[in-house]
């Protein structure tokens, strides 16, 4: 089940929401986190319920290690067997045929169905096992600003509660173990907050927005462009860069709309997720685009991956590799495929370029660095999204203009210089529906896509009044798209 | 809560206030108003039996009623406007100006028998209703009607803005010269075969769709198309179903092939089908599958014309 759809906004969630308070109130708030879970597997098995004793088979299997780690005399042993057999599994069923394909490349494929979510679940659990794997350090696991009480404590009802909630089980945010358990044995859980419910429900309905009236239609815009690509076609400079303009746009309204619903969703249910996005195109720096960018993976990796390995305690070439080493691992966890190896690599590179930079030259214009950093973010998405490598290089070519320039012959009418930089045509046929009017069309698209993400903030710095007129331009749009579109795209991340 | 709702019910009226009464796309969706309006006038026109060509754009581009017309000797009307118009609005359109004695002919596209409900109601004449065709919108189902009032996204409105300034700046579409116009019966002429030089690439490059039988069948367009041939069975109209046309290297499949000749087995229909099934060498085409250069195009007719005089008992009526 999708939160964009018919049968989850009309139907699932407002029976959820119904049960979780009508059992808050008249059984407690134990069965109201029954009910939550219950319907929280239903949500996840409606997709593939096969996959289902997976998941619940994780959960359990995990909390019994975490209880092991916090009772056994070698805490360290559990803790490690528990992070290896997840690994394992997220391994088993996302990396086996990849790393098989490196091993063996005339291996027929092993046709694993990568479950929904998997990537997700798993890492929410590693964090929780290391973190009550740290609790029992001598010095105690409490790091200033992350209260709460020790992750161990918590019964198996909280902690499927915890791994299950379904705002944040498919696609994120991976929430920190130390910010959600307190949430959900607060006994003030199941009370209804019509504060929260608002508040809610406009991140919901902006989410939504962002979703389906923008995120899919660049989506659309970008799918031509990379489909052709994909079957062979060469794409000339505007196509190739308007594609991948679209794509920068699609992902970036996909994802964080998808963020937005999830914390509007938990804010319903009266639970605070952490913010995702921060306005990621604005960033002046690459490091500051991480901070910025699905922001609490980025703070798992640096919490969980970079400063184990050493992080930038350990003199300034084990800090690059330990940087490369975390994007690629960001480009592996996207997906098993080479593209998004070369996509993290790029991003690691990115980074180490920074930091020599932030090391030995003075700062850059803020102007100037921000059109460098949203430059070299949109360049990695190319291969990012491209379907193999060599559509990938053949997009790129396209936009160095190594594919020739063309314009329609509209345009070169109405501004004659342009004919001495690009060639006429009647169309551009990887463009928007390759009509007369499709390349001022998408520039139109566009350049309000770009004026939103760069110059507006986003929904969460917005003031009440700002966001109530997000709402008002956005919400018949996406009733127009809800109810009457032919067909939604699913979430970008879900494939994650 | 109560100023979201406020905001959420503001925002509807302002997307109804602004796609019923203000946005308008006079470039594009305007041209096709205008080609549907002119055939309709034409139809109107003329009193006696006559034979209306109902399709999407292979209608215009691969018909050519100038051609026809004489051969089976009563008035023709080529009317097929595009693809993408629901066939729903076509037939309301074009039900009061047919009568006795009048013969359809519906050499429809593959895809429009199996074009879904949803796309039907947001295609391009949805927007047309809203804006200027109220009356015929009104002889619609109220689904129809409610979708017609959501049928706009954002690019519409971006759009509307782009056409409006354009429309008024004399914009001139430089297609035309790439593809030729119509002429009074509707025909599209001058899209001759070295224009179509152009294209030879890319219609090499085409690969045809060709919908199952069992799609066709359960298809939204074909449940359209059987209402429409039971309406002219009431009204003393025949409605004479064909095949689009099509590249000869990529036939239309057995199953698919029944299925459309399914719909057209009755008393009061009939169902061309010419020997070639309407497939021809990619080299008589234009620019799609659907769309026969003009050299192609009046063969086509010629063949169509023959075709519809064995299926017709021919009763001579005096041509424009």
């Amino acid at each position: 089940m999708m939160f964009h759809t018919l049968p989850f906004i009309l139907g699932f969630l407002p029976v959820c929401l119904a049960g979780y308070f009508a059992l808050g109130r008249f059984g407690g708030p134990v069965w109201a986190l029954r009910w939550l879970v219950a319907s929280s597997l239903l949500f996840y098995a409606w997709w593939r319920p096969e996959h289902l004793p997976l998941l619940l088979g994780s959960v359990a299997l995990n909390h019994t290690i975490a209880g092991k780690i916090q009772n056994s005399d070698r805490p360290y042993v559990w803790l490690t067997a528990g992070v290896t057999l997840n690994l394992l599994v997220l391994g088993w069923f996302k990396y086996a045929d990849f790393l098989l394909h490196i091993a063996a490349p005339a291996t027929p494929s092993l046709t694993i169905v990568l479950p929904l979510a998997i990537s997700f679940f798993t890492f929410q659990q590693i964090m929780f096992l290391v973190d009550t794997g740290r609790a029992r350090e001598p010095n105690g696991f409490q790091r200033p600003g992350v209260g709460g009480p020790r992750v161990t404590t918590v019964p198996l009802l909280h902690y499927a509660a915890f791994v299950t909630f379904f705002p944040h089980l498919i696609a994120g945010p991976i929430v920190r173990p130390s910010h959600i358990l307190p949430q959900l044995i607060a006994p003030d859980l199941t009370c209804p907050s019509v504060r929260n419910l608002a508040d809610g429900l406009l991140l919901f309905l902006s989410g939504l927005g962002k979703k389906l009236v923008l995120a899919d239609m660049f989506g659309g815009f970008a799918d031509i462009g990379f489909d052709a690509a994909a079957h062979g076609a060469t794409l000339t400079f505007f196509e190739a860069w308007y594609a991948t303009l679209s794509y920068a746009l699609q992902i970036y309204f996909d994802f964080s709309g998808y963020s937005d619903m999830a914390i509007g969703l938990a804010r319903m249910f009266n639970v605070r997720f952490p913010l995702n996005f921060d306005s990621p195109y604005q960033a002046t720096d690459i490091a500051a685009f991480w901070r910025r960018w699905h922001i609490t993976l980025g703070a798992f990796l640096r919490e969980y991956v970079y400063i184990p390995l050493g992080g930038n305690r350990a003199g300034e070439t084990r800090k690059m590799v330990n940087l490369m080493a975390t994007m690629l691992l960001v480009g592996l966890w996207h997906g098993a495929a080479w593209n998004f190896v070369i996509w993290g690599g790029l991003h690691g590179l990115f980074l180490t370029i920074h930091a020599q930079y932030r090391r030995w030259l003075p700062p850059m214009h803020a102007g100037l660095a921000q059109t460098i950093t949203l430059l070299a973010v949109i360049f990695a998405w190319v291969p990012f999204r491209a379907a193999s490598l060599s559509s990938a290089t053949s997009i790129l070519f396209g936009m160095a203009g190594c594919n020739g320039i063309t314009l329609p012959r509209m345009i070169v009418s109405a501004f004659p210089p342009l004919a001495g930089i690009a060639d006429p045509v009647a169309v551009m046929p990887f463009l928007g529906d390759a009509r007369t009017l499709s390349f001022p069309e998408v520039s139109a698209c566009l350049l309000l896509g770009w004026l939103i993400v760069l110059t507006l903030p986003n929904i969460h710095r917005m003031t009440g009044r700002a966001r109530r007129w997000t709402l008002t331009g956005s919400f018949a749009f996406s009733v127009q798209a809800l109810f009457f579109a032919p067909h939604v795209a699913p979430f970008l991340y879900f494939q994650f | 809560m109560g100023r979201i709702l406020l905001a959420c019910v503001v925002s509807l009226c302002l997307y109804i206030v602004a796609f019923a009464w203000v946005l308008d796309r006079p470039l594009t969706l305007g041209a096709l108003r205008d080609r549907i309006d002119a055939s309709l006038r034409l139809g109107q026109s003329i009193q006696q039996p006559k034979l209306v060509i109902l399709a999407g754009s292979n209608g215009p581009y691969s018909h050519r009623c100038e051609t026809i017309e004489p051969r089976v000797g009563r008035p023709c009307i080529n009317a097929g406007a595009a693809v993408g118009v629901g066939l729903d609005y076509l037939f309301a359109r074009w039900k009061p100006l047919l009568h006795p004695g009048d013969i359809v002919y519906l050499p429809m596209e593959e895809a429009q028998y199996v074009r879904l409900r949803a796309t039907t109601e947001l295609g391009p004449d949805a927007a047309i209703m809203l804006r200027h065709d109220r009356t015929t919108l009104s002889l619609l189902p109220l689904r129809r009607q409610i979708a017609a009032l959501f049928a706009c996204g954002p690019r519409d409105a971006i759009m509307s803005l782009i056409e409006v300034s354009l429309d008024a700046n004399g914009f001139h579409d430089p297609r035309t010269m790439a593809t030729g116009g119509t002429n009074l019966w509707g025909d599209h002429i001058g899209h001759t075969a070295l224009l179509a030089g152009f294209n030879r690439a890319s219609l090499l490059a085409i690969t045809p769709y060709h919908p199952t039988g069992a799609q066709i069948a359960a298809g939204y367009g074909t449940l359209l198309i059987g209402d429409f041939i039971q309406w002219a069975g009431l009204h003393g109209v025949r409605v004479i179903g064909g095949l689009s046309t099509g590249f000869a290297d990529s036939p239309i499949g057995d199953t698919g092939l029944d299925a459309i000749r399914a719909i057209y087995r009755g008393n009061t229909t009939g169902f061309l089908e010419l020997a070639n099934h309407s497939r021809y060498p990619r080299t008589a085409f234009f620019d799609t599958q659907d769309h026969l250069n003009e050299d192609g195009q009046i063969s086509h007719s010629i063949l169509v014309a023959e075709g519809l005089n064995q299926l017709t008992d021919r009763t001579p009526a005096p041509s424009r």
